[in-house]
């Protein structure tokens, strides 16, 4: 059979199993590849006969949400269709008094937030509200809350897919408490489309809390007096019974001031409360701390300075500061580096950060969940790729051995081609093995996503 | 190879003195807490550190011959129930606390620790181990893994797969791997988590990193008495719809009630037809307001008596009749099943009302012991079995209160896991479809099937079939002739299949 | 009259157990080995396999040998199970295999009828459980000594003397006791300090109230406690009287039978428990004060050993009606006595005789805690046995021996400089453990802490 009318047999098989079937065009490519067809099933049953069809005709398959993440990891190395999930974007059900939501998997997290907080309830996970249920499942994505709440695997409770072979399967349910069988639903979190395609997806929901407060802290000064110190804040901050919900940290230069911002939510009495406490908490480890803080930063208006002139605390907030729960894209103009420790490191980690800029010369911008242990750093994409990988490498080296790691979310092929031979874009994975078992399993023609991670 | 001639080879790998053989020591062995399944294994060895276990595995993976790990043996679904025809691992030698690292809020354990234990280890540096099941003081936090186990507080505060963030394991096949950094940052595939609840049969755990909690600074207990279960289900319900979600909301009818009376003595309101334990922990200034909501909301519901403990000793004593509950119906009956269903907690009425009329028709006793606020039901089904045809009405109207439970929306366990002894029920919750896709998880980690084999599943996929294309069940899986069903491949499910790919 | 407990009865006590394992952190040789046959849930599990007819084998008779008794597991079970009934059945199997449920097996390797076989067939050859003449001759000797303070005395005198012309170190550094038995060696290392020659080592029968009369009380002397530790029956007469009782001290009286029950020699026991009734009931006291946790608990428990003799299970039950341990006794009579000061931080290691047998625990705890300047911590394995336990240490002495160990360094990490404790035996173990480490950590029973504080004696 010749390659054109295999394809126009695909097509026909897609457009039978599927009433939204097109062909894909520049803005659909993934990575370099421009897909035959962009196919948008409406529920679990089309999207079932679309896979069904896939693999009838041995076509690889890449699943999208909002898509604005198709960028990371490795561009897989075939795409033949993309299968659009953004015609399923329903709140199926909202069992307000049972706290939980069944939602459709293209639903995007904005959408499904509006619903949820008629009920004044929330899904406890500060992602881009952009982002859809699935694209969030599959990239594992979390904000400054997974301080409290985890992250989508500790809030996801029951699961629905479709597997490579198009076979639609269940797990979990809609109990909030409930260990009948394998957790497929851990599985596919964090699966990025390689094992099947996410199609609804139930969630353990919270109340929405009556009030919040941001407590922000900077400290400038030398290194690694300087890392020290707010490492020793964001440690501080995520081990006091104050429960706070998010500790974030950010350094938005090399050698520049280092922002530790906490967030904290409850009562409108008690957040007033906690948040002084917090602020309380925050100055006694600048005070304690044996920093030679070196130069005073802009003040910020109803700053309070508590050490001199160098550190300062931002009075209790009821609104986020600049950046918070920003997740960074990446993409072409940023290289994006997930680094993640346990937080005792935290120090050494940033220590190492600087370390690795002073020597390979790169201007870093670092943000993310200090407390939670998962820090995102940027790097300019322009970079020579040796340089970059010089960089990744050094931080790699600083993190304790298996106790964290530096993943390469979004890099350009210069620099995944440099790292090819030195840990890749993951470095070190765990139960590496058993992942490829898993991906031969559930998908033994690797037509799903083939080739996003080194084992799928 | 005969298991008597893994005798040797196993006693050089733990020492003569951890492997048993005497059949009366093997015996002792023969069931978990859940004595009505029992089995004893052929074997049985102790191992002291990964390295062994690890090597143990591997003599029972080149024999073929199955295997089955046990922790505390406190189980309440016979998940660890042996194999007559396998090797029985027990983990309670490894048992030591390797690390407490109180600023990452992280303790490296080994499995046979108990879970009361990591909280001891923990309480110097003001933290604790948020999973509390009622087993506590013996279970252990390798047993906790493998059944995803639950407890009073994981109301608020999650379940052992929110709280656990490594494992080393032991695959099936003998390799000692590592599943999650510890960090709590996926990586890939999130196989810690699947791992976790997996009942022991995709590989057996050596080492764990846990989460620790930070402790609360203030805790507050409440416990009312009602007149019937159903006022104080009106409470629970009430207390979510407000928006508090308190650490544990729990409910004891009132042969529980005069179980744990009996037992401990915790001096629950006489006479009560259901006591509600609710207990609120956080900020001192959070827990102060959710307290007064909690107090008027329990009381419009027509809360006969009402208690409040702060202080740990009084909070002791009144859980102290909540934990022991179990063990205590031991007391009402000669016999009995305990349940494990869960159900939208917005349907506990209903379901409970049904369980009642089951008891009433049947003429068998429950008594109900329960987590409210999450909706999972822990039915103890009391028989004597003496009494001829006893056992099988009590295990008539289990089944019953499962299916209930499904029918509403709900699990056939939320904490004790499937085991061996619900594996049956697995078909009513989860089609062919969705087990079968469970299979692919299993045939991926274990694709001999000798891990903890008959466990959770009522009939095992082969690994050996292709994967990936949607066959029609055997006729013969159809028809419950499972021995007939391996025959395509030329084994019998007992022995393991033979790996083709 | 039958020795033991009938089977059925038995079963129904075995019976009571639903496998829960709360009983498993609680048992010391479960957190020793952490072996379920070494666990009380084991060994019932073992009991109720010999009950429906298995052969005892060696192995088994081992578990049951290495129970201390503490019944720890009995505080620990929310099930009630009657674990000393259990445990002092299968002793008495272990002490006389022939009159085991299944009988003595015949002498064949493998029994016919092994219902308990694994289908594995992998059966250790389960031949007549009859322990090593070693074992035997050491348990005979035991038997033959301790209950009868006469002969403890006359025995002990040559150690005594060694003791106080440092033979013993020398003795200690040979080896040589350890070579001839094991046994021999840590009776060697538990033996207490000779005890100072108090001015008249016998009491008086009858020592008088001070003050108005409050009561009449008779005094249990004891086997170990009067040879090795008579100042402790003094101050206990002291803190009576101080309290105002009439202490009446029976002359003729004997072991109680303790060591005896607790080892399953029944015979015996209730040979030494009917001479006791006997001297008590002629002794017309109000209550019978008792300052051994062991023996307290054994009187208390005479009303079971003697139910089924018609002749004497009346007089049992009202003997053992009348038993109160001390501080029992002491706190439910209330102080009159003006105490003194003690500075001096405590460590009150419960007696498992007395804290799980009797469940004792808040009563002394109560008497110590209000006396001036006595600081009270508690230990964090309190509730764990020493591994004293009666003759245990004797029979088993590596067990008992890392059990001391893990005792000694709760003590030291406790901060205590005193462990006060309701039994010679635990506060032998423990300040033998200490002193192997060149630790000194004073030991005293809770009588003469109450008498240093009432009285002023200094200890």
């Amino acid at each position: 059979m010749s390659a054109r009318l295999s394809a126009a047999a695909a097509g026909k098989a897609l457009a039978a199993a599927c009433d939204s079937v097109r062909p894909g065009t520049a803005d659909d490519a993934v990575g370099a590849i421009v897909p035959s067809f962009v196919a948008a099933p409406s529920s679990t049953a089309q999207a079932s006969a679309l896979l069904r069809a896939c693999a009838e005709h041995d076509l690889a398959v890449v699943p999208r949400g909002s898509g604005s993440r198709l960028g990371w990891g490795a561009p897989p190395a075939r795409c033949d269709v993309v299968v659009d999930m953004l015609r399923m974007g329903a709140v199926i059900e909202h069992a307000a008094g049972d706290l939980v939501a069944r939602v459709q998997a293209g639903a995007r997290m904005a959408d499904v937030a509006s619903v949820l907080a008629k009920a004044g309830q929330e899904i406890a996970l500060d992602v881009p509200g952009g982002a859809t249920i699935g694209g969030v499942l599959a990239d594992a994505l979390a904000g400054p809350r997974r301080l409290r709440y985890g992250t989508p695997r500790d809030l996801l409770i029951g699961i629905t897919v479709v597997r490579a072979d198009g076979m639609v399967a269940h797990s979990g349910g809609k109990v909030v408490k409930n260990v009948a069988g394998y957790d497929i639903g851990k599985l596919f979190t964090g699966s990025a489309g390689t094992l099947g395609l996410i199609t609804e997806a139930t969630f353990r929901l919270h109340p929405l809390p009556a009030a919040r407060a941001w407590v922000t802290a900077r400290v400038q000064g030398t290194s690694p007096e300087v890392t020290t110190m707010a490492a020793a804040m964001a440690a501080a901050a995520a081990n006091s019974p104050l429960v706070a919900s998010a500790v974030e940290l950010d350094r938005l230069a090399s050698g520049g001031p280092i922002s530790v911002g906490v967030l904290l939510e409850g009562s409108a009495d008690g957040v007033a409360a906690r948040a002084e406490e917090m602020k309380g908490l925050l100055s006694a480890v600048i005070r304690s701390g044996d920093a030679v803080i070196r130069s005073s930063d802009e003040a910020a208006p109803g700053a309070e300075v508590v050490h001199g002139a160098h550190a300062m605390i931002t009075a209790p907030a009821s609104a986020a500061p600049d950046c918070w729960g920003w997740v960074p894209l990446g993409g072409d103009d940023a290289t994006l580096l997930r680094v993640s420790f346990w937080v005792s490191a935290l120090a050494v980690v940033l220590e190492a950060i600087e370390a690795a800029a002073r020597e390979t010369g790169l201007r870093p911008f670092v943000m993310g969940s200090a407390g939670a242990g998962a820090l995102y750093v940027m790097l300019p994409a322009a970079e020579a790729p040796g340089v970059a990988a010089r960089f990744v490498g050094l931080v790699r080296a600083a993190i304790p051995a298996g106790r964290g790691g530096a993943v390469l979310l979004s890099a350009r092929a210069p620099l995944r081609a440099a790292l090819a031979d030195d840990g890749g874009l993951a470095g070190s994975t765990p139960g590496l093995a058993l992942m490829r078992a898993v991906k031969d399993q559930f998908d033994p023609g690797h037509r799903m996503a083939p080739g996003r991670f080194t084992w799928a | 190879m005969t298991i008597s001639s893994l005798v040797p080879r196993m006693s050089r790998i733990c020492g003569p003195g951890n492997v048993v053989t005497d059949p009366l020591e093997l015996r002792t062995y023969e069931c978990d807490g859940l004595t009505s399944h029992r089995a004893t294994p052929a074997l049985v060895v102790l191992p002291c550190d990964a390295g062994q276990v690890a090597a143990v595995v591997r003599e029972c993976a080149a024999a073929g011959i199955p295997f089955v790990a046990r922790g505390s043996g406190t189980g309440l679904s016979g998940g660890a129930v042996p194999r007559e025809d396998g090797v029985l691992i027990v983990m309670s030698k490894m048992r030591r606390v390797l690390e407490v690292d109180p600023l990452a809020r992280r303790a490296i354990v080994e499995p046979g620790v108990t879970n009361l234990a990591v909280t001891q280890a923990a309480a110097p540096y003001g933290l604790f181990y948020a999973p509390d099941p009622s087993s506590q003081v013996v279970c252990s936090v390798g047993g906790n893994v493998a059944e995803n186990s639950g407890g009073a507080h994981c109301l608020k505060h999650g379940f052992t797969v929110n709280h656990v963030t490594g494992l080393e394991v032991v695959t099936p096949s003998g390799e000692l791997t590592w599943l999650g950094d510890g960090t709590g940052v996926p990586l890939g595939y999130d196989l810690l988590g699947a791992f976790t609840g997996s009942e022991g049969t995709l590989g057996i755990v050596t080492k764990v990193v846990v989460k620790l909690t930070v402790a609360p600074q203030a805790v507050h207990l409440v416990l009312a008495g009602y007149a019937t279960l159903a006022e104080g289900g009106r409470a629970v319900s009430d207390i979510i719809a407000a928006g508090i979600v308190p650490a544990a909301i729990e409910m004891m009818d009132a042969l529980s009630i005069e179980a744990a009376e009996a037992a401990v003595a915790c001096g629950y309101p006489q006479g009560a037809g259901a006591v509600l334990l609710v207990e609120l922990d956080g900020p001192a200034t959070e827990v102060e307001a959710e307290l007064a909501t909690v107090m008027k909301i329990i009381e419009a519901a027509g809360a006969t008596e009402v208690r409040t403990a702060d202080d740990p000793a009084q909070r002791f004593a009144i859980w102290k009749g909540r934990k022991a509950a179990f063990a205590a119906v031991g007391r009402l009956a000669p016999a009995y099943i305990v349940q494990d269903g869960v159900v939208p907690r917005t349907a506990l009425g209903d379901v409970l009302a049904r369980i009642s009329a089951l008891s009433a028709s049947s003429g068998i006793r429950v008594a109900n012991v329960f987590h409210a606020g999450d909706g999972n039901l822990h039915p103890l089904v009391l028989y004597n079995d003496a009494v001829p045809g006893e056992a099988a009405r009590a295990e008539e109207v289990s089944g019953a209160i499962l299916d209930a439970c499904i029918e509403y929306g709900g699990s056939i366990t939320g904490e004790h896991g499937v085991g061996v002894d619900k594996s049956r029920y697995m078909p009513r919750m989860f089609s062919d479809d969705d087990l079968d896709t469970m299979q692919l998880l299993r045939c991926a980690f274990d694709p001999a099937s000798l891990c903890n084999p008959g466990k959770v599943f009522p009939t095992p996929r082969l690994c050996g079939e292709v994967p990936g294309h949607h066959r029609a069940p055997h006729p013969a899986v159809v028809s419950g002739d499972a021995a007939a069903a391996g025959g395509d491949q030329g084994t019998a499910p007992q022995s393991p299949p033979m790996e083709i790919f | 009259m039958s020795e033991q407990p009938s089977t059925d009865h038995l079963k129904d006590v075995a019976g009571d157990c639903v496998h829960c394992g709360f009983c498993l952190p609680a048992c010391p040789t479960y957190q020793l080995w952490g072996e379920e046959m070494d666990s009380p849930r084991g060994r019932i599990h073992l009991v109720s396999q010999l009950l429906d007819g298995a052969p005892l084998t060696p192995a088994t008779a081992t578990h049951f040998d290495r129970c201390l008794g503490c019944m720890a597991c009995m505080t620990a079970c929310p099930s009630g199970v009657q674990y000393d009934q259990l445990i002092e059945a299968a002793r008495g199997w272990t002490e006389h295999p022939d009159q085991a449920p299944a009988g003595p097996p015949a002498r064949a390797d493998a029994p016919a009828d092994a219902p308990a076989a694994s289908p594995a067939a992998i059966s250790a050859p389960a031949r007549f459980a009859r322990r090593s003449l070693r074992d035997r001759t050491t348990r005979a000797a035991i038997f033959a000594v301790f209950p009868y303070p006469a002969r403890l005395r006359a025995l002990t005198a040559p150690l005594r003397m060694a003791q106080r012309t440092g033979l013993d170190k020398w003795l200690a550094g040979s080896g040589l006791p350890a070579k001839v038995s094991p046994a021999a060696e840590a009776a060697l290392r538990l033996a207490p300090p000779s005890a100072k020659r108090t001015a008249g080592q016998r009491l008086p029968e009858r020592v008088a109230a001070r003050g108005p009369r409050r009561a009449v009380v008779g005094m249990l002397t004891g086997c170990v406690q009067s040879v090795f530790f008579p100042q402790v029956n003094a101050a206990t007469a002291r803190v009576l009287a101080a309290e105002g009782c009439d202490v009446i001290i029976p002359r003729g009286q004997g072991c109680c039978g303790a060591l005896s029950g607790h080892s399953g020699r029944h015979a015996e026991a209730m040979r030494f428990a009917r001479a006791t009734i006997e001297t008590f009931e002629q002794a017309g006291v109000d209550a019978i004060v008792v300052n051994s946790a062991g023996c307290g608990s054994a009187m208390k428990d005479y009303e079971r050993l003697l139910a089924d003799d018609p002749t004497w299970a009346a007089r049992a039950t009202a003997l053992s009606g009348r038993v109160r341990d001390l501080a029992e006794f002491l706190a439910g009579l209330g102080p009159v006595a003006p105490r003194h000061p003690v500075p001096v931080t405590a460590a009150y290691h419960d007696a498992c005789h007395l804290g799980h047998a009797q469940r004792i625990t808040r009563q002394p705890r109560e008497l110590l805690g209000a006396i001036p300047e006595l600081r009270l911590v508690e230990l964090p394995d309190a509730g764990t046995c020493c591994g004293s336990a009666g003759v245990y240490n004797l029979l088993q002495p590596q067990a008992a021996r890392e059990l001391a160990v893990r005792k000694a360094d709760s003590v030291l990490a406790s901060g205590a400089e005193l462990v006060i404790s309701a039994n010679p035996g635990c506060t032998l173990q423990i300040s033998a453990e200490l002193a192997q480490r060149g630790k000194v950590i004073a030991t005293a029973h809770t009588a003469e802490i109450l008498d240093a504080s009432i009285n002023g004696r200094p200890r």
